[in-house]
């Protein structure tokens, strides 16, 4: 009878865990939407922007001891910042070789985040990040950190609703198509395309924010060029181009590779057999239905050919 | 003496050694339909290009309204009141009729991110008022019923026509048009060249490039003839028709 | 000091072979194929395994390393790329395809043989010989003569056989080539095989000299797109400088700083040749 409670207590936990867990990757993939679903701005930076939210929040947590919601605030506008820096060079650089650039600078960063011991820890990382505590209320359990990524989710998602539905997202269309008419429509393209990283990046530092205070330790394994694909494949799988693809596909990607575990697998093979699923769930994805599965973009060009 | 709205002065554009614009000047009025024929390759598409700047000449100058226009961004361009179309047809797709031609409105408020948060009221109010502009100018040009369809379930003379009413949502005092009768049915080239001949009684300009040279009689007040980057000719329509080195370059 | 040179120009040979295959197939494809990074550590694995497992002698398991590689890069064109070439899908379509060969492939590997680095050196570590001061191992003379002889050969091959002239004109304007009569999906495969071997040549002598990880091929398809970038991938001596100038910058690098800055040494070259060189998209109406 105790072990039945104790594994249902077990249980319970796991599904809060794994539910926090697509909470975070829901913020991360509803960023990538806006920056490559909506603006058509293919980026594998996304982790990049992901570990620098998690260390701007653990770095001023565990240094400053400052409150959570200062950390965020920072966070955000750091990840912001570097979003436009990203985000700038991309009307010069065209679209191939722009996905190699974003590539290049996750890379830079991840080097960054390993290399510079004296910060950021290097390899080691940065372990004891504290519990985050909202007003004087600290976020200890597992049900109250899911009620605090959950109404991050409800506010990104609805920031992301407001976008897509108004002008502004018109234009974020019309680049995505054929950047050359929006040119001539009078949008000054480059600044929607900064714009569209900044608000990317800032959701990507959200979800960094949560992920360093849910886990309490960081290194800088989590934020490789690996997990941006990976992150990128949550936002084609589930689709791109519509509000609710990244949700679908969060849920998706981050739950059923868990089924996994009660199959039997090894822990180590489940983690290649994982990421096996979903660069199949890619090429497949490409290959039929470059659309995903709610998604309204499918990566073609309009327009004119280059 | 009315000053002319666009200005263009020796122009000079070359790719890899072979001039697409040679010394070329032209002027446009206020209200003037002005035809610009010649052989493909004359450099007219070209000439287009570098006015709305996306290619930058080597040499001479663009004035619109008195205003310096080369060395500015296309998007600029466009804002300062010059639409153009293209060849090649460009439309977004993958949206409604009615959100290409609602594209085209200049200073939206919801398009900028800050009003998209904190002030709705003034971006819907704008909206509202776009889009009850923007279904009169589709109603005018017939394609009402066609509005919430998706751009690409137009026929291609539809396109054209759309592309069209984008650029007078613009409110585009100067239009460039590229062929925008070329490859469609009779029926819709009368309704194209019927809204171009009313644009100079809105006050608007317009500069066709054509090859279909029944419709540039039709509709043109003067007409220019280039050929390997050069004007060859300039005039009434009759005059550009009979002139012999226009009949001599179209022989060669 | 000359060890730094040695180690430089080692290393610009390795990437000057897979940016050799890299701009050929690029020029081709249009789009930038994850999965030849899979093809050179697919080559090398191949190798070890028939080396280390199956007892074949090295020079057999080279070539059936790189036969395989190649085989593999074949159906890959066969059966994801060519079928989305028809279909008119985008350059990003196509990358995006190839991530997902790359991820599912090099997971593949580490489930096969494991994520720890493996060996594939007969005998001990070998201390080289000595040249002007220092070391260099006979692998690595090896691989610098490879270099030179699939340079030369490469250059025949484009300037002087019919094929080599077929895959210049399908790089030039592959629309017009089939006109011409040229067979663009066959010549797009032979492309295919080119670049394996180049690559698994490269890997196996890497890995001869040096270790074998699952992730070694991504780090060499990016090292190689920057080399190929940086030089212009347009001509394969502007590929061999740009693979000289990233070996040498590397090195140095390492020598200076340390060598866990190498990749960053390497991508903040390539962001600064397409800052200031940008591949600008031009609107021709």
């Amino acid at each position: 009878m105790k072990c039945g409670i104790y594994t249902c207590i077990i249980g319970m936990e796991y599904v809060l865990h794994i539910a926090i867990l697509v909470g975070i990757y829901l913020i991360l993939a509803t960023g990538l939407n806006l920056i490559a679903g909506y603006a058509g701005l293919l980026s594998i930076a996304h982790a990049a922007f992901f570990g620098i939210g998690a260390y701007t929040a653990a770095l001023m947590a565990l240094n400053l001891h400052s409150p959570m919601v200062v950390n965020l605030a920072c966070a955000v506008v750091l990840a912001g910042v570097t979003g436009a820096v990203v985000g700038g060079p991309s009307l010069r650089i065209r679209d191939d070789y722009f996905v190699v650039a974003t590539f290049a600078f996750q890379v830079i960063v991840f080097n960054v985040l390993n290399n510079w011991v004296s910060f950021t820890g290097g390899p080691m990382g940065l372990p004891g990040i504290p519990q985050p505590s909202l007003f004087g209320w600290t976020i200890s359990s597992h049900t109250a950190f899911l009620l605090l990524v959950g109404c991050c989710c409800v506010a990104v998602l609805w920031i992301c609703q407001r976008i897509v539905h108004s002008p502004f997202g018109r234009v974020l269309k019309a680049i995505r198509e054929d950047e050359v008419l929006a040119q001539c429509a009078g949008k000054n393209v480059a600044a929607y395309k900064v714009l569209v990283f900044m608000i990317g990046a800032a959701m990507a530092a959200v979800a960094g924010v949560l992920y360093a205070h849910y886990i309490s330790f960081i290194d800088p394994t989590s934020f490789t060029v690996m997990e941006s694909i990976f992150i990128l494949s949550i936002v084609i799988i589930g689709g791109a181009g519509s509000p609710w693809g990244p949700v679908i596909g969060a849920v998706v990607l981050v739950t059923l590779p868990e089924l996994l575990r009660f199959v039997g697998l090894p822990s180590a093979v489940a983690a290649n057999v994982r990421q096996i699923l979903y660069g199949a769930a890619l090429v497949a994805c490409m290959m039929w239905r470059p659309q995903g599965l709610l998604g309204q973009y499918t990566f073609q060009k309009g327009g004119s050919r280059q | 003496m009315n000053a002319p709205l666009l200005e263009i002065d020796g122009l000079r554009k070359t790719f890899d050694g072979i001039f697409a614009l040679d010394d070329f000047s032209c002027a446009v009025g206020k209200s003037e339909i002005v035809g610009l024929i010649g052989p493909n390759g004359a450099g007219k598409t070209t000439l287009f290009n570098v006015a709305t700047g996306f290619l930058r000449p080597e040499h001479g100058q663009i004035a619109y309204k008195g205003h310096r226009l080369l060395g500015l961004p296309p998007y600029r361009i466009s804002r300062a009141g010059v639409a153009r179309t293209f060849q090649n047809l460009r439309l977004i797709r993958q949206i409604s009729v009615l959100e290409n031609v609602l594209l085209a409105f200049p200073a939206q408020p919801g398009e900028r991110l800050g009003n998209v948060f904190f002030r709705w009221k003034t971006s819907r109010t704008t909206e509202a008022a776009n889009r009850r502009s923007a279904m009169s100018l589709l109603g005018e040009a017939g394609l009402s019923e066609k509005a919430g369809d998706p751009a690409e379930a137009l026929s291609y003379g539809q396109q054209k026509l759309l592309s069209l009413v984008c650029c007078l949502a613009a409110g585009a005092e100067l239009l460039l048009l590229d062929e925008p009768v070329a490859g469609i049915a009779p029926a819709m080239i009368e309704k194209i060249l019927t809204m171009i001949r009313d644009l100079p009684k809105q006050g608007r300009s317009v500069v066709i490039i054509e090859h279909n040279l029944e419709a540039v009689t039709q509709v043109c007040n003067r007409v220019i003839f280039m050929d390997a980057g050069r004007k060859i000719s300039e005039g009434t329509p009759e005059q550009v028709r009979n002139d012999p080195r226009v009949i001599e370059a179209y022989i060669d | 000091m000359s060890q730094v040179l040695v180690n430089g120009i080692v290393a610009s040979c390795t990437i000057a072979l897979v940016a050799l295959g890299f701009g050929l197939l690029y020029r081709i494809i249009r789009f930038f194929d994850f999965s030849y990074g899979i093809i050179y550590t697919l080559a090398a694995y191949t190798t070890f395994g028939l080396a280390h497992y199956l007892k074949a002698p090295l020079g057999l398991a080279l070539v059936l390393g790189v036969a395989f590689a190649s085989v593999l890069a074949c159906s890959l064109e066969l059966f994801i790329y060519r079928p989305l070439r028809g279909r008119n899908a985008s350059a990003s379509v196509m990358l995006l395809a190839s991530l997902g060969v790359y991820i599912v492939l090099q997971n593949m590997i580490s489930l096969c043989f494991g994520n720890d680095t493996k060996v594939l050196r007969s005998g001990s570590v070998n201390v080289g010989i000595g040249f002007c001061g220092a070391r260099i191992t006979e692998v690595q003379v090896a691989l610098i003569c490879a270099t030179a002889i699939l340079f030369i050969v490469l250059l025949a091959l484009l300037n002087m056989t019919k094929i080599g002239k077929a895959m210049r004109a399908v790089a030039v304007d592959s629309d017009l080539a089939a006109i011409s009569g040229v067979p663009v999906n066959g010549t797009i495969l032979c492309t295919f095989v080119l670049a394996s071997v180049l690559a698994g040549i490269c890997a196996v002598l890497v890995s001869m000299d040096t270790d074998l990880t699952p992730l070694m091929g991504m780090r060499m398809f990016m090292y190689a797109a920057v080399a190929a970038i940086a030089g212009g991938i347009e001509s394969p001596g502007g590929i061999a400088i740009g693979a000289l100038l990233l070996g040498m910058a590397q090195h140095f690098g390492i020598w200076v700083i340390g060598s866990q800055w190498q990749d960053a040494i390497a991508f903040l070259i390539l962001i600064g040749c397409l800052i200031i060189r940008p591949k600008r998209f031009v609107c021709r109406g």
